[in-house]
């Protein structure tokens, strides 16, 4: 316990991410925060490369945000959206683009610019959350019957549950597969249904991804396309070994496996952010959202932070985040509260109150339910059951887990209990 | 099923008739130094100078004013002194002020910043005999209690940090105790309509009025006049509670003001 005491000289770094923690200056978001992955080489070794912060201790998230506000020709932007779509616009009433969504204000805003103010014809396709929540499922509901055309894909429970509990036994990220499907079911549609024109909403650099990432309007066939299955991991775990060792078969892992990339460029498929044409405010995407299809906020908080109107379909997300806080030292309220800063909508002072308030609070409102789910019975999973050391998830188990992953150069733990070394409340 | 006050004539014990009094409030939410506006309590907007707002209303016939200090309870924080103590030289209608009040003295010094009234809601829901302290030491008459609402398989639960964390307590229930407790008003407001200008929870309202004896200010939903001669014709309510309507200029007081008067209530003229 020694290199998690309170003091201790330079404690080891977990997932190689920054010695020091630093709080940009701005926004107030994490130094520790890592950049999005490709996650198929995601595993227990994997290092992290983290959000870059430049000489004022600015992050690029907000860089990002300073270039939306000034640099940028918005008007010129669109003109260039206009002519993506005459390029792509169906005359025939056929779909002419593809619009990933689960139905949150983002892709609410996305689908219905497109189709009723660029007056293409897209079609919604949705990888279904882990376990919806109630008022997830209701606005899902309420955005396809205001006016869009939708495919959802359910992906078997079963193997969903077994790539979920990997992903947290093998990397703590329960959200892993559910990433891994969504960014991976949407090229496969467009393939399926000839539809070459993809849009994903906003640029992950948004949110501190590499600056440069946003200069481009496409997005990376990286995150979604590959050659082959070899070096292929799910939940941290080899395709090799979950079939071997877990009883899983290729059609169970389909779902989670990337698209050739062959086809996707015979039909020319093209990936790109509407973020990068039109200026993006999550906070008036929800307007727009509640005003053209009732979209509702949720009847309370999200665990672990303040917020009622983004990411608040799926009951695993509160666990996610939790798992953020475990591992980076950055839980929900600090990647909402930094991301309205950037956006106009609070103060960094606010920022700071909220993060001290709701950071990495334990999500208990479906704890049992979430345990349950990740738990890896007999009956249902015969073989995979046997590789587990604990196959019952409890509480008790989940955060002997937990412990496994904290970074001891970001907690500490004495008489009191775990807390993190540095927090931006404390400065 | 019509309140008793349908035809918005009550005849005194004299046997005079006389008009309804329904009072107009238009609320403020206030965060930090800014009058802001959100939807279902979240997605909050700037929307201008809280005092210049405050003015503006008191002059054009509003019958009472209410700041609420969105933030008091999410920061931890009170930011509403000084907003007051610039609006108490120049606005001359009542004022209730709610957010973050968590003892008597915090009552004490609202009161003394120009507040005629206090609005409680979640240290009255975690301590209910807070209503009755401050009830006893400044009057009935100065002790509010707001309540948030958020329907639910079809009940509401009284929130706290607008519709943000739940007490355990149902909203209907939680009236009445509070009113026992010696609450002189309730304010309720439903989360779920706030904001979106598609008219008030009548059903709500209607469950609370029956429950109590005092006043109940309705908020959360007005967007057009027919909202509030729905509120006034189907209900017990004492007042209305606006917002958007008339931040973002959807309406005018006056609009209002001919509302009331077309269903027979009193409306005071103006000077």
């Amino acid at each position: 316990m020694s290199m998690f005491a309170p003091g201790a000289n330079n404690p080891p770094r977990k997932y190689g991410l920054p010695a020091t923690v630093a709080f940009c200056t701005c926004c107030g978001v994490s130094n520790q925060r890592p950049n999005s992955a490709v996650e198929f080489q995601h595993t227990a070794d994997s290092e992290k490369k983290t959000i870059n912060f430049d000489e004022n201790g600015v992050c690029d998230a907000c860089r990002t945000a300073a270039r939306k506000a000034a640099e940028i020709d918005w008007d010129e932007r669109e003109a260039k959206l206009v002519a993506l779509c005459d390029r792509f616009r169906s005359r025939n009433g056929s779909y002419d683009c593809l619009v990933p969504g689960s139905g949150g204000k983002d892709s609410f805003y996305q689908s219905w610019v497109l189709k009723y103010k660029y007056g293409m014809n897209p079609l919604t396709v949705t990888w279904a959350p882990n376990i919806y929540t109630e008022w997830g499922r209701s606005n899902f509901d309420s955005w396809i019957h205001s006016g869009m055309d939708n495919y959802m894909m359910t992906a078997s429970g079963r193997s969903k549950r077994l790539l979920t509990r990997l992903a947290v036994e093998n990397i703590f990220h329960p959200f892993q597969p559910f990433i891994i499907g969504q960014k991976c079911f949407a090229p496969k549609m467009a393939i399926m249904f000839k539809i070459p024109l993809v849009f994903y909403g906003e640029n992950e650099a948004e949110y501190g991804n590499p600056i440069e990432d946003n200069t481009d309007a496409q997005r990376s066939y990286d995150y979604f396309a590959a050659s082959g299955d070899e070096n292929m991991f799910l939940g941290g775990e080899s395709v090799a070994s979950l079939k071997e060792n877990f009883g899983m078969t290729q059609a169970d892992l389909s779902p989670y496996l990337p698209s050739d990339v062959a086809p996707l460029k015979e039909l020319g498929a093209e990936v790109h952010y509407l973020g990068y044409y039109l200026k993006w405010h999550p906070q008036a995407a929800y307007y727009f959202a509640v005003e053209n299809g009732g979209f509702k906020a949720s009847p309370e908080r999200t665990a672990g932070t303040y917020s009622k109107y983004n990411s608040i379909d799926d009951k695993i997300d509160d666990f996610h985040y939790y798992t953020t806080y475990i591992k980076f030292g950055i839980g929900r309220a600090t990647y909402d509260a930094s991301q309205e800063v950037r956006s106009g909508d609070l103060t960094r002072d606010e920022a700071v109150a909220l993060i001290r308030r709701y950071d990495g609070e334990f999500p208990e409102r479906w704890a049992d339910e979430i345990f349950r789910y990740l738990s890896i019975d007999e009956k249902s999973f015969p073989k995979a059951h046997r590789m587990f050391e604990h196959p019952e998830m409890n509480r008790a188990y989940f955060e002997a887990l937990s412990n496994k992953f904290r970074s001891p150069h970001l907690w500490q733990h004495d008489e009191n209990g775990w807390s993190l070394r540095q927090r931006i409340d404390r400065l | 099923m019509v309140g008793r006050f349908v035809s918005a004539l009550i005849v005194s014990d004299r046997g005079a008739q006389m008009k309804r009094s329904f009072r107009l409030i238009p609320r403020l939410d206030v965060k930090m130094e800014w009058l802001i506006k959100g939807v279902q309590m979240e997605g909050w907007r700037k929307v201008g100078d809280p005092a210049a707002y405050a003015a503006e209303y008191a002059v054009a016939g509003a019958d009472e004013l209410l700041f609420m200090d969105v933030v008091a309870s999410l920061y931890e924080r009170n930011s509403l002194h000084d907003i007051l103590r610039n609006v108490a030289s120049s606005v001359f209608i009542p004022m209730t002020v709610g957010g973050g009040i968590r003892t008597v003295e915090d009552v004490s010094d609202m009161l003394a910043c120009g507040a005629d009234k206090v609005a409680i809601n979640t240290a009255a829901t975690r301590n209910p005999d807070l209503i009755t302290e401050v009830a006893n030491r400044f009057g009935s008459q100065a002790t509010v209690v707001s309540i948030e609402a958020v329907k639910h398989s079809g009940t509401w639960m009284a929130m706290t940090d607008n519709g943000r964390n739940h007490t355990g307590r149902d909203a209907v229930k939680w009236a009445k105790e509070a009113a026992e407790k010696g609450a002189g008003e309730i304010i309720i407001t439903s989360v779920n309509q706030d904001g979106l200008g598609t008219g008030y929870d009548i059903e709500l309202v209607k469950l609370i009025t029956e429950q109590v004896r005092v006043p109940v200010v309705c908020g959360g939903g007005l967007g057009t006049t027919e909202h509030l001669r729905d509120l006034v014709m189907q209900t017990d309510a004492s007042a209305a509670s606006i917002a958007q309507a008339l931040h973002w200029k959807k309406l005018q007081l006056d609009d209002l003001r001919s509302t009331l008067e077309d269903t027979g209530c009193f409306v005071r003229k103006l000077t």
